[in-house]
């Protein structure tokens, strides 16, 4: 496997994939895979989830980029928008089926009710995050991305900061509504 | 995670990249279906008309898995080639007869439709400075398909095809910008 690219070369590396310039496939493979586990390790807390929800949006990404990847706007958010959609899906998935381990979670509260609250409060907010625009949780997921370090290429600074002002907005908005509290 | 994970989860992942591609293609090629119908029910040869229709689709759904220049070549070509199908189709529901036998006007239709298309295909080349593979496929496409109606008269409706589409690209082929590669914009 090639050495990662860093994340402002992942927009034209991953222009040319979509194109159909499979040569840059491996770079493109390296750039994503680290933020992608990174995301979805803080989201679901847990490693083996973490590592099937990780794993399922590289393949959805990679099979989506040829079709949908809009190379006017930068792709780390986008993909990693897939990326918490799919530990959202995951989620609901294991809350269907009760399947939630308790005991396996990788930062554990001390002690049971409070990681029951952690939990809850988690799934919630992977919640409200569903329900907002695919751009506002890019946007979103930008900031995510920031805070860890690497700024994504491509918007601006001002615009950034406008555009994740307005997502967190519709995300209170949608975490009122669905749980009538702040 | 250790690199044989890596490694397979890669490998997993170029499959499934290849599989979008391949699905996105299926999706493309699917307008070439109502096509070739109505060029089956119209023609006089369908066995022909099936087998031209089917090998544009094929050639269709690998450009488009393909990607690059040969997969914008898929558009361009299919539309000039729709140009000597739909001339050939309407001419052979014409014919003209006088004491010394009738006369089709195939022929003439396909090698006139061959050069508007290979004019589109040639405007279409050099306005976007596209390279080599744009042109080699994009003819492929646009006679296989403009074939699809001119094999009414045998292999003349094709041959007259094939001689107004050269002589009408030639011209602009030689003065194309140089460019190389099939990834060439």
């Amino acid at each position: 496997m090639s050495a990662p690219a860093p994340p402002a070369q992942l927009d034209p590396l991953m222009a040319r994939l979509a194109d159909g310039d499979r040569s840059v496939f491996p770079q493109v493979f390296a750039c994503l895979w680290p933020p992608i586990q990174r995301l979805c390790r803080s989201l679901l807390h847990n490693e083996a989830d973490a590592a099937d929800a990780a794993q399922e949006a590289l393949h959805k990404i990679l099979e989506r980029a040829p079709a949908d990847y809009d190379r006017a706007r930068p792709a780390l958010p986008w993909a990693l928008a897939i990326a918490g959609w799919e530990c959202r899906s995951l989620l609901r998935k294991r809350q269907r089926r009760r399947e939630l381990p308790e005991q396996e979670r990788s930062e554990p509260a001390t002690d049971p009710e409070q990681r029951f609250v952690q939990q809850d409060l988690s799934r919630a907010a992977l919640e409200a995050l569903g329900s907002l625009s695919e751009a506002d949780r890019e946007a979103l997921f930008a900031t995510f991305w920031e805070e860890a370090g690497a700024a994504p290429g491509g918007v601006l600074a001002a615009t950034a900061r406008k555009r994740r002002q307005r997502a967190l907005t519709r995300l209170r908005e949608a975490f009122r509504r669905l749980y009538g509290l702040d | 995670m250790v690199s044989t994970d890596l490694t397979r989860l890669e490998r997993q992942a170029r499959a499934r990249y290849e599989l979008g591609r391949l699905r996105r293609a299926l999706l493309g090629a699917l307008p070439l279906l109502p096509v070739s119908l109505i060029a089956l029910c119209l023609s006089q040869r369908p066995a022909s008309t099936l087998c031209l229709g089917l090998c544009s689709a094929a050639l269709s759904v690998f450009l488009l898995w393909y990607g690059r220049d040969p997969q914008r070549a898929v558009l361009p070509g299919l539309a000039a080639g729709l140009i000597p199908l739909a001339l050939s189709l309407c001419a052979n529901q014409l014919h003209q007869c006088g004491p010394d036998g009738c006369s089709s006007f195939c022929a003439p239709a396909c090698t006139l439709g061959g050069a508007v298309a290979g004019l589109a295909v040639a405007s279409v080349g050099k306005r976007r400075k596209l390279g080599p593979w744009f042109w080699a496929c994009s003819s492929l496409l646009a006679l296989l398909t403009g074939a699809m109606g001119c094999s009414c008269v045998g292999y003349s409706g094709v041959l007259g095809l094939g001689v107004g589409y050269g002589l009408a690209l030639l011209p602009a082929w030689l003065q194309r910008p140089k460019t190389t590669g099939v990834g060439s914009r």
